[in-house]
Formats: structure tokens, sequence, C-alpha cells
């Protein structure tokens, strides 16, 4: 339980270091949010005005405690009655009347709350993330399996020098490469976009999950032969071919299994990068997710939405790490002090 | 050694390759790098590669931003291996002594893990109105050294306590001057392995931020910028977009395999 605790309160140091460093990075760089809200033509008058509201004529250490005290505070129950939390979301009721509100503001560029862009975009990155999980799960660990079993025949080499050449081929290059083979020479599958309907929406994720599931499933492919190249050594599974057990079973039930703990460690952190919008990936194909949405606010330089950006990515990799970590000692009984520091 | 074949002959086109063009990367030719249809020309002779959109010959552009990125990846990476090795080895060597410098270190490093890089980068880079090579190569350094750190923390907690380290700390030199002299030298095989391999992560880095149009801004030729460019126009003029793809490719794979090169020769128990 202790050890919870203390994984949780490192974790939440970890947050707002993050969240403060964002801050500081957004505070301290040479550009003037007020004028980009203005426009370029804004009489000085005006921007003077607006950066008054948003704060940012105050000075820094104020800056930083209003900063806090709008992303995370109480409010009432039901946030967008008041007109004081209209940029508000409720994430934690407590009682009949109020609640934890977190308040990212409002985007400079879409004025409309960062909270409601997220909601929207947040489905669609995790929707992504986890499809691209599972195709690059498949694809590495199948492969690396194979190339384990057929252990230095030409297919062991095709496969490692096809893994070394996917994790050297950037995610960019990849999504190019698919784009111009499906969407603009076989016209199978839509160039980009998200489309309008659910069928829609399934045909244009297929490039970009392929995309990420490649690239990610070169770093399976080499753990899992590696793992199985010295689990198929091991005694026991002498044991299972002196039993008369078919070689399937002794690679999926016996082998395979032990492979798992190393693989789902890394799995849990990919997720946790993943989560956080694929900001290249989704990019290239207009996938409208986090990822996105954090090129277009860094490129309009929209303040609210970049610190948003950040802390929902920080916390997904933050919390991807805490589940690892107690999957690990789940999965591996051995394991009961926390581990050092990251796999990768 | 196909590795190092790749690094030089890349090397050689960023030196010479300008040199070899007909045209300067910015000048638009209105004569000969128009085909008579009134496209840009496709390759040829005085046009290697062709010309872009602009008429612009593109492989004068292929070599200046060969140039650039190269110079930028060795530069972002030098600044990594030396803030990451000092890190490292001084994390290393204070691990588990009193003195708390390695556990603030690694505590820092585990935030920085959590920090989503790409973001930074392109923020700072969106903020600096036009970025230069400096501020890219700057940005790319500073947030690049947790991997080396990591490293070199694990081979300096290895080397601190084998004898030459001991006898020149019981010959009273100073700390600093043992890491300098005897620790850096006994760890500098996987520091080149994971520098060369890095190499290839900031070319990437460096043509991801210039294909966001978040890396040096236009007209300087950028790899990514000119994939950018040419990704629409693919399917007419294919050449324009293969020739920054396989550049960039061959990039990542050339120091990508000169660092397996490296490793080979340098550490013969890890083969």
């Amino acid at each position: 339980m202790s050890r919870l605790a203390s994984r949780l309160a490192w974790s939440a140091f970890v947050v707002w270091a993050v969240v403060s460093i964002t801050f500081v990075v957004q505070t301290v760089l040479p550009g003037d949010p007020a004028r980009m809200v203005a426009g370029a033509q804004a009489r000085p008058a005006d921007v003077a005005r607006i950066r008054a509201r948003l704060g940012l004529d105050r000075s820094l250490p104020e800056q930083y405690s209003r900063f806090w005290g709008r992303l995370v505070h109480l409010g009432p129950r039901n946030a967008r009655a008041d007109t004081d939390h209209t940029s508000c979301a409720v994430v934690l009721p407590l009682g009949a009347a109020r609640a934890v509100h977190v308040d990212f503001g409002k985007s400079f560029q879409m004025s409309q709350p960062v909270v409601d862009v997220l909601v929207a975009r947040i489905p669609r990155t995790f929707a992504l993330a986890l499809v691209a999980m599972a195709l690059q799960l498949l694809l590495g660990v199948g492969t690396g399996v194979l190339a384990a079993m057929k252990r230095d025949s030409w297919l062991d080499r095709v496969l490692v020098s096809a893994s070394l050449l996917g994790l050297s081929a950037p995610t960019f290059l990849i999504a190019l490469g698919l784009q111009l083979l499906f969407a603009r020479t076989l016209r199978w599958l839509p160039l980009d976009g998200f489309g309008s309907d659910l069928a829609e929406h399934a045909r244009s994720m297929v490039l970009p999950a392929l995309t990420l599931g490649i690239y990610g499933a070169a770093y399976y492919t080499r753990l899992a032969r590696d793992e199985m190249i010295v689990l198929m050594r091991k005694d026991w599974v002498r044991t299972a071919r002196a039993k008369g057990l078919p070689e399937w079973r002794i690679v999926g039930t016996h082998a395979l299994r032990n492979a798992l703990v190393p693989i789902v460690t890394a799995a849990g952190l990919d997720l946790g990068a993943l989560l956080g919008g694929a900001i290249v990936t989704e990019t290239v194909f207009r996938w409208p997710g986090l990822g996105e949405l954090s090129v277009k606010a860094m490129l309009n330089r929209d303040g609210p939405v970049i610190s948003a950006c950040v802390i929902v990515t920080s916390v997904a990799i933050v919390a991807a790490n805490v589940l690892v970590d107690f999957a690990y000692a789940r999965l591996d009984p051995r394991v009961t002090g926390p581990r050092e520091g990251g796999t990768r | 050694m196909l590795g190092a074949a790749i690094v030089l002959a890349l090397v050689a086109f960023a030196v010479f390759g300008p040199l070899a063009a007909h045209h300067g990367p910015l000048q638009s030719d209105f004569v000969r790098g128009v085909s008579p249809s009134g496209t840009p020309v496709g390759p040829n002779a005085d046009f290697p590669l062709g010309a872009d959109r602009l008429f612009r010959d593109e492989f004068a552009r292929l070599a200046v931003a060969g140039r650039l990125s190269l110079f930028i990846a060795v530069a972002a990476t030098s600044i990594a291996s030396a803030l990451g090795a000092a890190v490292g080895i001084v994390a290393g060597w204070y691990e588990g002594s009193r003195v708390p410098v390695d556990g603030a270190l690694m505590r820092f490093a585990d935030v920085m893990l959590a920090f989503p890089f790409l973001m930074l980068v392109m923020a700072i880079g969106a903020a600096l109105d036009r970025t230069s090579a400096i501020t890219i190569l700057v940005t790319l350094g500073a947030t690049g050294w947790l991997g080396i750190a990591r490293i070199l923390r694990a081979k300096t907690m290895q080397v601190r306590g084998l004898e030459y380290v001991e006898a020149s700390r019981a010959l009273g030199q100073s700390t600093p001057r043992v890491m300098m002299k005897h620790v850096l030298p006994n760890i500098a095989g996987p520091l080149v392995v994971t520098a060369t391999v890095m190499v290839a992560q900031m070319v990437v880095a460096d043509s991801v931020l210039s294909y966001l149009g978040v890396g040096i801004a236009p007209p300087t030729p950028t790899w990514g910028r000119m994939l950018f460019e040419s990704q629409d126009d693919v399917m007419s003029s294919p050449w324009l977009f293969a020739a920054p793809a396989t550049a960039i490719l061959l990039a990542v794979w050339g120091f990508n395999m000169l660092g397996e090169g490296l490793r080979d020769a340098l550490d013969p128990r890890e083969t």
C-alpha cells in the first residue's frame, strides 16, 4: 500500500513538474499571445485590453498561481450554468452542489473552451492508439516468434533485416509510402481526413493505424525474437518436448507466456506515448486527434491548447508507467520493489 | 562497413554536391527549368533531379539541404553527448553514495521522460518567429541527452570500482580528474556507439520539424520541407518526392548500420 502511495505521489510530482515547465517555456519565450488573439492590425489599446483580460500583464508568480488556480478548482456542480465557469469541465462531483473543475481556458484561435476541443479529440486519438497497439503487437510478436522458431534460416534473416529497416524508417516516410501505394496508386483507401460516418472513420483509420503498427512492430519483433530464443533453451521446454507435446503448444503455452512480461512492459509504455497523440502520423493523415491538434496549436501559438496537449500527454505517459509497474509485479511474482528506470 | 560507406557517400554528396550543381539552390530558372508544356522540367543533364514547383534545381536543393541536415544532426548529437556524458558520469559515480546528486539527476530524467519532446521543440520553434539552424540544433541537443546519460550512468557504475580507478584515487587524484582521465576513456566506446545511432534520430527529428512547418523557414531547403512540398505531385513527378525520401532513409539507415558496426568493433563481447 505504501508503495502504491509513494508511486502515486511521485507521479503527481512528475505531472506537476511537466505542467510547470510548460508554463515557464510558454511565458519565457518571445511571441505575444495577446497580439495573436487581437490580430496583426489591432490597435494597441485593444491589444492591451486583451492582454489584461488574459492576465498576461501580471507578474510571473502571479500568472503562475492564477494558472494553477484556474486549472484545477472547486465550483458549482453544474459548471456551464455559472457565468464564471463557462470553460470548465466537471471531473469529480463533490455532493449535490459542488464539484472539482478542470479548466484549460478558451482557445485563442477557436474561441471555444479547450476542454470541449479535447473531449471531441481524445476519443479519436484513443481509438487510433488502441488499433495501432493491437496491430503492432500482432505484427511484431508474430514475426518475432516466427523468426525465433526458424532461427538462422533465410526467413529469420529477412525478418531481422526488415525490422532494422522498420526501426530506422521514420514514421512520416512509412506514412507517405502507404499513402502513395494504397491511396494515390491503388485508390483503395482515403488519402487522409476523418470521414463523416462510422464506416468512413474506419476506412480513414486503416492507413494511420498501419503506419504506427509497422513502425512499432519492428521493436517487438526484436524483443520477442530475443526472448523466445532464450526461453526455448530452458529445461522446461525440453521437458515439454520430451513429453511429446506438439510444437505449437510448447511455443504458445510454455515459452510465449514467459515472454509476455517484457512485451507487456514495453507495450504499456508505448501505449502511454500513443495515447498522447502520434503527432507526425496524425498530421500526415490529417487525423483530427490530439497530435494534430498540438501541431495546429503550435503553428497558431494557441497557448491554452498547447498547455492542455502537454498536460494530457504527460498524464497519459505517467499513468501508463504506473500501470506497467503494477502489471509487472502481477505478471512476475519475483518483482517486489519498484523497477529501476525505464526499459527504453 | 556498408554503414560507413553510406555515411561517407552522404557526406561527400553534401560537401561536393552544391559545387557540382549547375544552379543555386534558391534560384528559379524560368528558361532552362521550364519544359515545353510549361511545367517544371524532369531529370536531365542540366537538372539531374529535375526542377521543383518553383523551377529550382532539385539536385542543388537536395545537396544544400543535406549539408544543413547533417550539420544540424552532428552538432545536436555533440551537444546531447556532452550533456549526457557529464550527467551520466556524475550520476553513476555518486550512485549509492551520500551525495544525493544521482537521485536528483535521475528524478529529473524521469520528469523529462514524461515530457512530450516534439511538442517542446515545436513550441520553441513556433515561438521564435524565424527558426534558424542554431535554434533547431540547440533545442534538439538540449532535449536529446537522456538516453546517453542513462547508458553512461550504468557504464560508469561498472567502471568506478575497478582497480585502475581505485589506484588513481589512492594516488590522490581529484575526483574530476579521475572522471576525465580514467572513467571517460573507458566508457568512450558505448558513448561513440550511442552517439552514432543518435545522429540518425537527429536527422529524423530535423526532417520531422521541417516537414511539420516548424523547422528552418523556407526558402532554405530542408529534406523535410522538400518532402512536404512534393507529396501532392508525387504521381506526376515522383523523382521530386523520391529524392528527399531516399536521402532521409539512407542517412538514417547508414548511421544506424555504422553504429551497429562500431558496437561490434569496439566491444567484441557483446556480439
